[in-house]
């Protein structure tokens, strides 16, 4: 009886949560998304990540997820949300995982995302400032 | 109260394990398919930690690389172990530890494929299904000891088959109450973004055409959505678990067709197995065995029976082949040999078809066992 309301609750979590985890919804969108995704420095400088820096390339860290190349449009698989939540957390691990980095201050993603056929949306993401940053 | 113990009785009921010690074989290279991209880039030294990942939690305990890759290379051992059915029931507690751990150090490694695994492996793990198709068994007979019994409480079984519904059934309603693709927008937007791979495939350009058109998709989706829901409900009821299980399998094979979805096919047909009905060698096949073409019919039911559910015995010279079903039906001839085929794991797909011809229909009808006499007596007449 645990494992079969363990499994409806996770089905229904589902229905908010951004990772679905159990909740097997296949397909859900045809939610596509790019975005520009910049270096911000600590002289004001935005540089976009597809420029190599410290000795860190973005689709070296950034490997998973449909996120290597986020200026491509591509199909958000597991729905806009979803794909929106792993950009935000990979803002913030690269943020936190580049310590030759001492320029950055934060990295800032500006989102275009067509949910379904809806017209685009386009919003700013940060990751968390960065101490090091000069 | 009577409900909760009828359901406690069903939960203990002994059943045949056969279906989830196949299904046991069959995880092993699923197991294998899926840690090998995990196993290749560890093997090049590259491994979760040096890319993008996301704890799911913070005291949630990761390893150093080497002993990493040396646990995902243990869990591919212990896959071959459980396939194999060689300690069986260690193998595969330390299949399902290994594949869970590895999903759970980051929500990147987490799809719905291999959530499907964890809970198939997580069920295995708890079910007897070692005693049959192992190697364990075989050692067991080899040093003279008495086989375990094969059945065994049927909750395990029941587990996989309401994780296998509800697998359709969140994946259908999820689709049924988002109007955008109850719609066809989602299936169309998809095609439409797919339009030079739809082209690079072989179709007529009327069909590319079909294929884009929104309208198309309008019924296309709702097609989908009932076919998921249909897979979810028609699997628990004996009238339409056959067609059920028919769909599934197109089901799977259009997804693996049209997406990439890792392991998700070959482990949603694999674990459809877990709906034969959980008794052993209650059909019986009579063959002449002067017979060549019934020695073939023989051989094949012995190497493809693998839910061993039929038991073949010696029918007189000059006689077709005769199966007589669990329910008393006895079939002749080819509709015997059509119902046989439709019951083995690899035919069933190509042969169910056949059992709804005519032929094969009345054939059946005509076997059917004359129903018992009513008893005679005052009580009996009514």
């Amino acid at each position: 009886m645990a494992v079969v309301a363990l499994q409806l609750g996770f089905a229904a979590r589902g229905y908010w949560a951004d990772h679905k985890e159990f909740a097997f919804q296949m397909f859900p969108e045809a939610s596509t998304w790019r975005a520009d995704v910049v270096r911000v420095t600590a002289d004001g400088r935005r540089v976009p990540i597809e420029r190599p820096w410290s000795g860190y390339r973005w689709d070296e860290l950034v490997q998973d997820r449909g996120l290597r190349y986020p200026s491509l449009r591509h199909h958000a698989d597991a729905g806009l949300d979803n794909q929106l939540a792993f950009l935000a957390s990979a803002l913030d691990w690269v943020a936190r995982n580049t310590p030759r980095d001492a320029e950055t201050r934060y990295l800032e993603a500006t989102v275009t995302a067509w949910h379904n056929d809806d017209p685009p949306a386009v919003e700013v993401m940060r990751s968390a400032e960065r101490e090091d940053a000069g | 109260m009577k409900l909760l113990a009828r359901f406690d009785e069903l939960l203990g009921r002994p059943v045949s394990m056969r279906a989830l010690a196949l299904l046991r074989v069959l995880a092993g290279p699923v197991v294998l398919l899926h840690l090998q991209g995990f196993l290749a880039d560890g093997w090049r030294g590259e491994t979760y930690a040096d890319v993008f990942h996301e704890p799911y939690a913070a005291w949630y305990p990761e390893l150093p690389e080497a002993a990493y890759v040396a646990l995902l290379s243990l869990g591919a051992v212990a896959a071959i172990a459980m396939s194999l059915g060689l300690l069986t029931r260690p193998a595969t507690v330390t299949t399902f530890a290994v594949v869970t751990y590895n999903v759970f150090l980051s929500t990147t490694h987490f799809h719905n494929n291999r959530a499907y695994l964890i809970i198939v492996l997580g069920l295995l793990a708890v079910a007897p299904c070692g005693r049959e198709l192992s190697v364990d068994a075989w050692l067991r007979r080899r040093r003279g000891r008495p086989a375990l019994d094969r059945s065994a409480p049927g909750w395990p079984l029941w587990l996989v088959r309401f994780e296998c519904a509800a697998i359709y059934g969140a994946s259908g309603l999820s689709k049924l109450v988002d109007p955008d693709w109850f719609g066809g927008t989602v299936t169309w937007q998809r095609v439409v973004a797919a339009r030079e791979d739809l082209e690079a495939w072989p179709l007529p350009d009327w069909a590319v055409s079909a294929l884009t058109d929104a309208d198309f998709h309008v019924v296309a989706a709702k097609c989908i959505v009932l076919t998921e829901l249909f897979i979810a409900l028609g699997l628990w009821w004996r009238g339409t678990r056959y067609a059920a299980v028919w769909v599934a399998v197109v089901f799977h094979l259009t997804i693996e067709a049209s997406a990439s979805v890792q392991v998700f096919s070959l482990l949603g047909i694999a674990v459809l197995l877990v709906w034969a009905v959980p008794s052993t060698r209650d059909r019986v096949l009579r063959i002449d065995p002067t017979s060549a073409a019934q020695r073939r019919l023989r051989v094949a039911v012995g190497a493809l029976d693998w839910l061993a559910r039929f038991r073949v015995e010696p029918a007189r010279p000059g006689s077709g082949p005769e199966l007589s079903d669990r329910d008393g039906t006895v079939l002749r001839g080819a509709p015997a040999v059509a119902t046989v085929l439709s019951r083995l794991p690899l035919t069933a797909w190509l042969a169910l078809p056949i059992l709804l011809l005519p032929g094969v229909r009345r054939a059946r009808r005509a076997g059917r066992a004359p129903a018992p006499a009513p008893a005679s007596g005052p009580v009996g007449g009514r």
